[in-house]
């Protein structure tokens, strides 16, 4: 029933898209604080760079990439699934108080928890990941009546509203604290990529792993949600269960990319509604599409990031929103 | 045999009682048409009978078993819904919007197999909306796209079919279209279809059986002549009918009508004048709410 002419697309957008990740990684790998020339890339990926080489590339471009890819691709599912449930374009995972959960949650550690920088670089990503969960739950208590469970628009509004209350109290929070600490915090929430190293790698792999193939699993599903409630019920499917199972995914695909990358919000937008555009709103297409895109975006945010400003670079999360904050008054335009 | 009964059904969104006590049985096979007048409880009784409200007692039973109970999957191959005014199909094609009516029979990742692309085309053959298939739903005009979700519930391969309204919003001939679309699934296929409807003598002319509530009771349930008939339409709708045969179709229709002065109607009227608009709104929230669940 889909059109070859879609399909066709879709395969031309899966490809283009493939191109340009492997154009951006290959970029990335030569670009940085430190020099390591392009002519050099392959004989140290062969294993015959010199030490400095290898440092560089291993342990410090690579795990970045790989990180900054992986995250952004979460982070367009998460906003895929969002947008889908909510039946609302402009959903996105800091609706669900994703950015500002995790964020309240990595002050108050920071801030309150006397402990050894060293050791608890690696507690940040499982605290940051508690705080958005704990977010998008409270969230969820307050949109969803024991009578008819979740309900799309209050959960939108409920999450807004939430959002911004963190916020205030993130200003309370920081407003009282030390210097060296609120930057810290701060960057964390302009979304400048931290995580980069192979263990915080290690811990998202895993629930992208499972997460996103499931996602792909329950495309069909999606697709119905968005039509309207009647109409899902009349085909079969159990809306309840599946609203709740899929805010879960939702939610956790976002708190492992936003534990290791600090608040970057318009990725989550951004990249599911330019595959609409592309492959139209069936599923099935749109979320392979939407993933690859937020993958690039975020990739090519921190790679052209890193360059502009020595020696720290300008935050992924500040790179994205210049780009995305056009494009979501844009979106409000056309809708109005 | 009776496939599809009501017993003792109560609906309400909180306090408000909205369906009382209602036992009816849904022939099978058959074209059943529900009427009454505005805020009687029509849509409400569909709605709870194809499980898109819960109903706070009393029971709907399918094929000897409470719907309350059974896998909505299930259900879902056994019945399917057109709902009132199906919003937009967010920039579907007509055969992508008609595929969905295949959920029920997927598996896994919902690939589309040979005999669903069958069905499907079927469907759409059906319909007469073939020559849209790879078209934008949004694109269509209103008879057009009403084809295609029929078509879409066509799909389900459901032995019975709820439609809410199905002749809103369109003009005459388009209205026509689609009773007659259901007469022949029914007559030819022996699909049963149960609708809410507006117009007495759509109902009149279409429906084996009519189903007559007012506020929220069965006022008469019977054959068309059982239904339409002077007494039964000034107990539904406090009008004065005057009925007459249609030269064409020899079904008993409602010629013209007045409505019946005297101090109880008035006092009726303006109680549904002013309270009316007040009370559907309201409904209408609460059915979202439920709904949404």
């Amino acid at each position: 029933m889909i059109h070859p002419a879609v399909i066709r697309k879709y395969r031309i957008a899966v490809g283009l898209l493939i191109a340009l990740i492997l154009v951006t990684v290959v970029a990335g790998m030569g670009m940085g604080y430190s020099k390591l020339s392009y002519g050099r890339l392959i004989p140290t990926l062969l294993g015959h760079g010199t030490f400095k080489e290898e440092f560089v590339l291993y342990s410090v471009r690579l795990p970045r990439i790989v990180i900054t890819l992986l995250s952004g691709m979460a982070l367009a599912v998460s906003g895929s699934i969002l947008q889908g449930i909510t039946r609302n374009d402009l959903a996105d995972p800091g609706i669900v108080g994703i950015n500002s959960g995790a964020g309240v949650a990595i002050a108050v550690f920071f801030l309150f928890l006397p402990l050894d920088p060293g050791t608890f670089v690696y507690l940040l990503p499982a605290v940051a990941f508690a705080g958005a969960f704990v977010t998008a739950g409270l969230i969820y208590a307050f949109s969803a009546s024991r009578h008819s469970g979740l309900q799309p628009v209050k959960l939108v509004l409920t999450g807004v509203g939430f959002s911004m209350a963190l916020s205030g109290v993130m200003i309370v929070l920081i407003s009282s604290a030390e210097r060296s600490k609120v930057d810290f915090i701060s960057r964390w929430l302009a979304g400048n990529i931290w995580g980069t190293d192979w263990p915080f790698i290690w811990a998202i792999v895993p629930w992208l792993a499972i997460l996103i193939p499931f996602t792909l699993y329950k495309a069909n599903r999606l697709n119905l949600l968005g039509l309207s409630e009647p109409t899902a019920v009349g085909v079969g499917v159990a809306i309840r269960s599946e609203r709740i199972v899929l805010l879960v995914v939702a939610v956790a695909l976002a708190a492992a990319a936003v534990s290791v990358t600090g608040g970057i919000a318009f990725i989550g937008l951004m990249a599911p509604h330019i595959a609409k555009a592309i492959v139209g709103p069936r599923h099935q297409l749109s979320v392979p599409v939407a993933l690859l895109i937020g993958g690039w975006f975020l990739l090519l945010a921190d790679t052209i990031g890193r360059q502009v400003v020595d020696p720290d670079g300008i935050p992924a999360g500040v790179m994205v929103a210049l780009i995305g904050a056009p494009y979501f008054m844009y979106l409000l335009l056309k809708r109005s | 045999m009776v496939r599809l009964y009501t017993e003792d059904l109560n609906i309400g969104y909180g306090d408000r009682s909205i369906v009382k006590d209602l036992s009816v049985v849904i022939p099978d096979r058959q074209v059943t048409a529900i009427i009454g007048s505005n805020g009687c409880g029509k849509s409400t009784l569909l709605k709870a009978v194809t499980r898109i409200i819960p109903h706070q007692s009393g029971a709907i039973m399918l094929d000897g078993m409470s719907i309350a109970k059974e896998n909505t999957k299930l259900l879902a191959k056994k019945m399917a819904i057109l709902p009132q005014t199906p919003e937009s199909a967010s920039g579907l094609t007509v055969g992508e919007l008609v595929s969905y009516g295949r959920y029920p029979y997927q598996k896994g990742m919902g690939r589309l197999t040979p005999k669903d692309i069958e069905v499907i085309d079927w469907a759409l053959e059906a319909t007469g909306t073939i020559a849209f298939k790879h078209r934008s739903v949004d694109a269509l005009s209103g008879g057009q796209r009403q084809r295609v979700w029929i078509a879409m519930a066509l799909a389900q391969e459901t032995e019975i079919i709820f439609l809410d309204e199905p002749t809103t919003y369109l003009d005459m001939a388009h209205q026509l279209e689609v009773l007659e679309l259901l007469k022949k699934l029914n007559t030819e296929q022996g699909r049963t279809i149960v609708m809410v409807l507006h117009d007495l003598n759509q109902a009149a002319r279409f429906a084996d059986y009519i189903i007559a509530l007012k506020d929220g009771e069965i006022v008469k349930a019977g054959t068309n002549e059982e239904v339409i008939r002077r007494d039964v339409l000034k107990q539904v709708f406090n009008i004065d009918a005057e009925i007459g045969r249609d030269p064409r179709t020899d079904k008993p229709m409602c010629i013209t009508y007045n409505l019946i002065k005297g101090e109880s109607v008035e006092h009726e009227k303006g109680h549904s004048a002013a309270d009316l608009g007040a009370t559907r709104t309201e409904r209408m929230q609460q059915q979202q709410q439920q709904s949404a669940g």
